[in-house]
């Protein structure tokens, strides 16, 4: 067994990320124009208020890391270390989705969202995964469940989802 | 009778054909999304929120509240027969559900726990139908000050008080907030955040978030971590009940009720509360025998009433979403959101503007509860089949349905890459125990609650005195600061109770 990286560091990260979108949205709020009219207080106000909560929070967040780790912090469930590869299938398959949904349609391209996904997925579960069988296999039920849910959504619900053909069927 | 009679116009509308076909698929559709792992009520509604832009508005809501109600009842079957606790609306039930489970009584705790569901769901939605007319009439006296400081109380009831940690829960209603600001400023028109993106000037969309955060990061979550987490399955038994079974339940559903449904008319949301609440009470009341089967063989009672409780609380939940426009939960925010859609403005108003879809809404509900009792006693062994789909390609087809979400909202395959992005911020959250309800919380109510405080500050020519100033404004911030303070004392009083219990 591995052991999981020291989460101190890592809560310390979350922390200093917490304080640069702090930063990032005090730096956007300064070209905010405060004009407040009759009001007491213009469009820029609300966003002031939240940088400087943030950054409050992340300050609190890296001395929670630094003070021995997030207090009542729930353990989370699962394994103590990622799984890297079923982490780059899923997002493989999400990737390829939002290059492809325009130029090959919905039904196509979730299809090789759900089967780039599913090899992950099956790798982290311990399955057999990449074999000509189960590729198959995985590709008819990517457009088995992708093609009634293009039908249904276009033709019962008139929502605009990209075909190949211009007919709402494929 | 003016309620009677709006009521019946509600049910007359509410039965037509294909307003009931929607309350039925929407039931259906809320039991299954309860029963599967890995997407919840919340995520359910946001994937389908595209359907606003064609279906018409009252069917569109009752589909959504089947959805929402549905999920409840479904949730209690896969805590009852899965050994692995799911979502906190059902965790308590799960600690006696699952002991009943062990020994054999799957079958009457999945009956009480729907009975009760029913019971609870059936007398909330009475209170609903009592009560919301007049608190909206009392909302309709509230002006911008009192509105924010309620919106204030739902934020930190939301942070502050229902997660493990204030600071945790500040963090990601913060983030939620500062998502909510990108786009145009609703009292200036000024741009915010827009960075010259002409497609940040509309905002950021709840359905990309909402997908995101619960449907995309689960999956990516379960590949990444929990691949190899084991179930185990409890075996389903005959649904029934004996008479034993019915006498200790019927007390409990009751009280479950009772301490439920408050907890949701005020804007406090959460479960959590009043479902330990229950379990508390039953525990304490209980006696001999009974009290033995606590944390052993598995009492009925420790079903009965924290199921009650979580359905009564689901349901008077809409209270305040309809009459003051406050969601306090993920999935109520959502439905503000669809409301939003429409260009609804949930609020007092809404009972004299559009009286025709509130009460046809509410009348649905009681149709729905009869029709979840219906879709889960007598055929509770189909949706227990669902728990038998595999995991790899449970989470994979997910991802399809969130592709219909993010992408039918507005037809931009940019969208989906950020779908991805709020997906990984979603993981790191879960990873590091940050809630991720305020997140929509926040970003839903957040705009409207800037509206109403520079309203308010201008009510008070530009000093924030006037939050003080007014007596309904300085109850309400007594209230917020009490509700900062009661949970916690609640809760230490429970968690030593069980700890001297199991010690």
């Amino acid at each position: 067994m591995t052991q999981a990286p020291d989460p101190r560091w890592l809560q310390t990260l979350v922390g200093l990320a917490v304080l640069l979108l702090a930063l990032t949205l005090g730096a956007g709020a300064v070209s905010i124009p405060s004009g407040a009219g009759y009001g007491g207080v213009g469009p820029n106000f609300l966003p002031w208020v939240v940088a400087a909560g943030l950054a409050v929070s992340g300050i609190m967040i890296v001395r929670e890391a630094r003070t021995g780790g997030f207090r009542n912090m729930e353990q989370p469930s699962g394994a103590p270390r990622a799984n890297w590869i079923a982490f780059a299938w899923v997002s493989a398959g999400l990737l390829a989705n939002a290059a492809l949904i325009t130029t090959i349609g919905f039904i196509l391209s979730c299809a090789v969202c759900y089967l780039l996904a599913v090899q992950g997925l099956r790798g982290a579960a311990g399955q057999p995964a990449m074999r000509p069988r189960t590729l198959a296999v995985d590709l008819a039920t990517g457009v088995a469940i992708a093609a009634p849910v293009f039908w249904t959504f276009t033709q019962f619900l008139a929502i605009n989802l990209p075909g190949i053909t211009g007919t709402g069927w494929l | 009778m003016d309620i009677l009679n709006a009521l019946m116009q509600g049910f007359a509308t509410a039965v037509s054909p294909v307003n009931l076909v929607w309350a039925l698929v929407g039931c259906a559709l809320g039991t299954a999304v309860g029963v599967l792992p890995g997407i919840g009520p919340a995520v359910a509604v946001a994937m389908l929120l595209p359907i606003t832009a064609k279906v018409e508005v009252t069917a569109s809501m009752i589909f959504f509240a089947g959805i929402y109600y549905g999920a409840m009842y479904g949730g209690s079957t896969t805590s009852i027969l899965l050994n692995t606790p799911g979502e906190t609306a059902t965790m308590v039930t799960a600690m006696e559900g699952n002991r009943m489970a062990k020994s054999g009584r799957a079958g009457a705790a999945l009956a009480t726990a729907a009975i009760g569901s029913f019971v609870a769901g059936t007398i909330a939605t009475v209170i609903v139908t009592l009560f919301a007319p007049y608190v909206a009439e009392f909302a309709v006296k509230l002006g911008p000050p009192e509105y924010f400081l309620l919106m204030v109380l739902a934020f930190t009831t939301v942070s502050a008080v229902l997660g493990q940690s204030t600071l945790r829960g500040m963090t990601a209603l913060l983030l939620g907030l500062a998502i909510g600001l990108i786009g145009l400023d609703q009292i200036s028109g000024q741009a915010r955040y827009t960075y010259g993106i002409p497609e940040l000037l509309d905002g950021i969309e709840i359905v990309l978030v909402a997908v995101g955060l619960f449907a995309v990061a689960e999956v990516l979550y379960a590949a990444m971590y929990e691949g190899r987490v084991q179930e185990t399955q409890n075996r389903l038994t005959r649904v029934h009940m004996t008479g034993r079974d019915w006498k200790r339940s019927i007390p409990a559903w009751l009280r479950g009720t009772a301490i439920g449904a408050p907890f949701g008319c005020i804007p406090a949301g959460g479960t959590e509360i009043p479902t330990f609440l229950s379990y508390a009470a039953e525990k304490k009341l209980a006696k001999g025998e009974d009290l033995a089967e606590f944390g052993h063989k598995g009492a009925i009672e420790g079903v009965a009433g924290p199921e009650a409780a979580n359905n009564a609380t689901v349901t008077t939940a809409l209270i305040p979403l309809l009459t003051l426009g406050i969601p306090t939960s993920n999935t109520t925010a959502i439905l503000l959101g669809a409301f939003q859609n429409y260009g609804i403005n949930p609020g007092p108003q809404l009972f004299t503007t559009s009286a025709a879809l509130v009460w046809a809404l509410i009348a649905s509900l009681y149709i729905g509860n009869v029709m979840l009792l219906v879709l889960n006693l007598p055929m509770v062994g189909l949706w227990v089949k669902l728990l038998k789909i595999p995991k790899p390609q449970l989470y994979a087809g997910i991802l399809i349905f969130a592709t219909v979400g993010a992408y039918g909202m507005r037809q931009s395959a940019f969208d989906l890459v950020l779908l991805y992005g709020v997906g990984l911020l979603g993981v790191l959250m879960r990873r590091y125990d940050f809630p991720t309800a305020p997140v929509v919380v926040g970003m839903i109510l957040g705009p409207l609650a800037e509206a109403q405080m520079r309203n308010a500050v201008s009510i008070g020519e530009g000093s924030f005195l006037v939050f003080v100033q007014r007596p309904m404004s300085l109850v309400m911030i007594v209230v917020i600061l009490s509700v900062l303070v009661a949970p916690r004392i609640l809760r230490a009083t429970f968690r030593r109770e069980h700890a001297a219990d199991s010690g």
